[in-house]
């Protein structure tokens, strides 16, 4: 078997110009210039990356740009909706838009920020049912509120957590308390900390239940 | 942040979760049913007969006929469905903030987990988009290699779902059928991979291993195989007039609906949307082989029976151009800083141990800022995953697009006016994993 790392390769950058997985679909430089027109100083300034075009959208006009997309330039298949926390920034929060034109084979890509103190962005769910639990699912991530959204529940996580899980500060094991489960014996407590190990406690063993014998 | 509620003091109603389960009812009571609105008039109020009552029905989160732990909880006037509401999240894992503390590398089998009835197509769903993120090419060999397990990933979720949906109307033969078809996939996954079920056999710039000639013929014996046990399934399900009878014109939804109600996959395309990531964006070489995709336009159960089994029978034809085609050479990337080295160079070179040290340590390190989405078309529709850098060796944000949770979405309106008998059919027919749907 003959050897291939001689060397460490440069380390040269990983460019955007020749990315080996662009798609055609993505090139829509007509769609953006048209939202340009049509909404002027609303669209705000566009990033390219692997051919993909990330076109940033103030946050009270979000809702007319997508219904304009969907009823003029024919995007009328909302694929996903989803939150990004940008932690330690300005507007710390994002909430991107992935729209697909079937007919003409087109992806765009929208982008609104938020501030942490009004993190709030008008609901699609007017224009897209498909809005509907991912908005959900974004506000249960990550409490980014969505204005007109009949049913504002959380998604996967219930009603009874109190925190936003997605958030980069909420801790990867969980705060011990905030989610009971149920208990490990008929009669005992609720389990509060499914990490009890972790946060150095010991975990309530079956075996130790009393018994009504003795 | 908002204060708990006193738990000690509601256990006698509910031992876990009061305000979760009051959430839901009060759901279901607002919920605007367009049935309602349809008749012209509310539901009428309790009578003589029992079966005219409206009742609220809890189905799950541990029900054999929900396909996992999906609670539904539906309001009935007689037998009928007025409102439903479905109540997902018993499965939820928190993988988006998992990946955020793992290399790209790190949480490749954490995707098998996710739909694990295809996990190669997860695994390879996921490497593509970091290898679009990281700019990296993969070798011809591979490309083809990961077509061919992605599409028997389809078949092995399409008979998984042939055979429950079956089950779910009440027949036990075929359920036993696709299972021993199954059996024989997973064979080859395990001849291939080493394991039978989470598979995890893609790496991010190539696979884990190249397939042995024993697994080629495996493969080649299956597809010949299964070409006539397919159609004898369709032969026997084509025109069983119980099949049709429980599916024909059961939850039909339009085209138009499908879209908005954002549908992907076998369910989009039954109502006559022609919306497949293999043409719409060809990845890997898709756009090199010649395939049919099914499309049906009536938008009923029955369509999207018809589109599987065609599905199943085109990855079949798909399979074998690419034995035909496959090329000779490496199966990953040679660039050490996009993929792992190969164990011989591990075990005999100082490079290469060091570059697989590099490799788990590390890992791939696409740009600050960057930020890319790939999306493959899995047995259940759009898989894809939307990755942000921040400049080190863990995504900064990696969302997923999960086409159960979109498609059961769906489920929720298509319930509404029909059957109690018929939500088994139509859970069954929208092809749920809520692995993938809670993430």
């Amino acid at each position: 078997m003959a050897l291939q790392f001689h060397f460490t390769p440069a380390d040269t950058p990983r460019g955007d110009e020749e990315n080996p997985h662009a798609k055609a679909s993505t090139e829509v430089g007509d769609t953006i210039a048209a939202l340009r027109e049509a909404f002027g100083g609303a669209v705000l300034n566009e990033v390219v990356y692997a051919g993909e075009h990330t076109v940033y959208v103030k946050a009270e006009r979000i809702l007319d740009v997508c219904r304009h997309l969907k009823n003029v330039l024919g995007f009328t298949y909302l694929v996903d909706l989803g939150g990004v926390d940008r932690f330690t920034e300005e507007e710390r929060f994002e909430v991107y838009y992935n729209l697909v034109n079937v007919d003409r084979r087109q992806r765009i890509r929208l982008k609104v920020r938020v501030e942490e103190g009004a993190a709030t962005v008008p609901s699609l769910t007017s224009v897209f049912k498909a809005a509907d639990w991912n908005e959900r699912e974004c506000f249960d991530m990550l409490g980014i509120t969505f204005e007109g959204h009949e049913d504002l529940r959380r998604m996967y996580m219930p009603e009874d957590f109190a925190y936003y899980p997605q958030r980069k500060e909420f801790p990867l094991l969980g705060i011990p308390g905030s989610l009971p489960l149920p208990p490990q014996t008929p009669d005992g407590q609720l389990t509060m900390d499914p990490f009890a190990a972790a946060h150095g406690h010991k975990p309530v063993r079956s075996y130790e239940e009393p018994r009504q014998s003795e | 942040m908002a204060t708990l509620p006193d738990y000690a003091a509601a256990k006698d109603a509910f031992s876990f979760w009061p305000r979760h389960n009051v959430a839901i009812a009060e759901r279901l009571e607002s919920k605007d049913a367009w049935l309602d609105r349809r008749r012209g008039h509310a539901p009428k109020e309790a009578a003589g007969d029992a079966l005219e009552h409206q009742m609220t029905l809890n189905i799950g989160p541990q029900h054999p006929a929900t396909h996992g732990v999906l609670r539904c909880l539906v309001k009935l006037d007689g037998e009928w469905i007025d409102k439903a509401v479905l109540d997902i999240g018993y499965l939820h894992r928190g993988i988006e903030k998992l990946a955020e503390s793992k290399t790209y590398q790190e949480f490749m089998p954490y995707t098998d987990r996710m739909d694990y009835l295809a996990p190669y197509a997860n695994n390879v769903a996921w490497c593509m988009a970091v290898e679009k993120l990281a700019a990296i090419a993969v070798p011809e060999r591979a490309q083809w290699i990961r077509m061919i397990m992605c599409e028997l990933a389809r078949i092995s979720s399409h008979m998984l779902w042939l055979g429950v949906s079956l089950m779910d109307a009440g027949a036990v033969s075929v359920f036993l059928w696709t299972f021993q078809g199954r059996e024989d996939l997973y064979s080859i996954f395990d001849e291939i991979s080493g394991a039978r079920f989470t598979v995890s056999h893609s790496r991010v710039g190539g696979l884990a291993t190249d397939l042995s000639p024993r697994a080629v013929s495996m493969i080649r014996d299956f597809s010949r195989r299964y070409k006539d046990v397919i159609q004898g399934w369709r032969k026997l399900l084509n025109r069983n007039r119980i099949w049709i009878e429980r599916n024909r014109n059961v939850g039909v939804v339009s085209g138009d609906e499908a879209l908005n109600l954002g549908l992907t996959g076998p369910n989009l395309r039954g109502s006559g949307v022609p919306f497949d990531i293999r043409a719409f964006e060809p990845y890997l070489k898709y756009d090199e082989v010649d395939f049919v995709i099914p499309l049906r336009d009536e938008g009923d159960c029955l369509a999207r029976y018809h589109i599987r089994m065609e599905e199943m029978l085109e990855s079949l034809k798909i399979i074998d151009q690419c034995l035909e085609r496959l090329p000779a050479g490496p199966i990953r990337s040679g660039d050490a800083k996009a993929a792992y080295p190969s164990k011989s160079e591990v075990y005999y070179s100082m490079e290469g141990m060091i570059h697989d040290f590099m490799y788990t340590e590390t890992g791939v390190v696409p740009p600050k800022g960057a930020a890319a989405y790939h999306a493959i078309e899995s047995p259940k529709g759009e898989l894809g995953f939307y990755l942000e850098s921040d400049g080190t060796g863990s995504p900064w944000r990696a969302r997923i697009n999960a086409p159960s949770f979109t498609n059961l979405q769906g489920l929720e309106s298509m319930m509404e006016g029909h059957p109690v008998a018929d939500i088994v059919v139509l859970i069954g027919s929208i092809d749920p994993v809520m692995g993938e749907a809670d993430k």
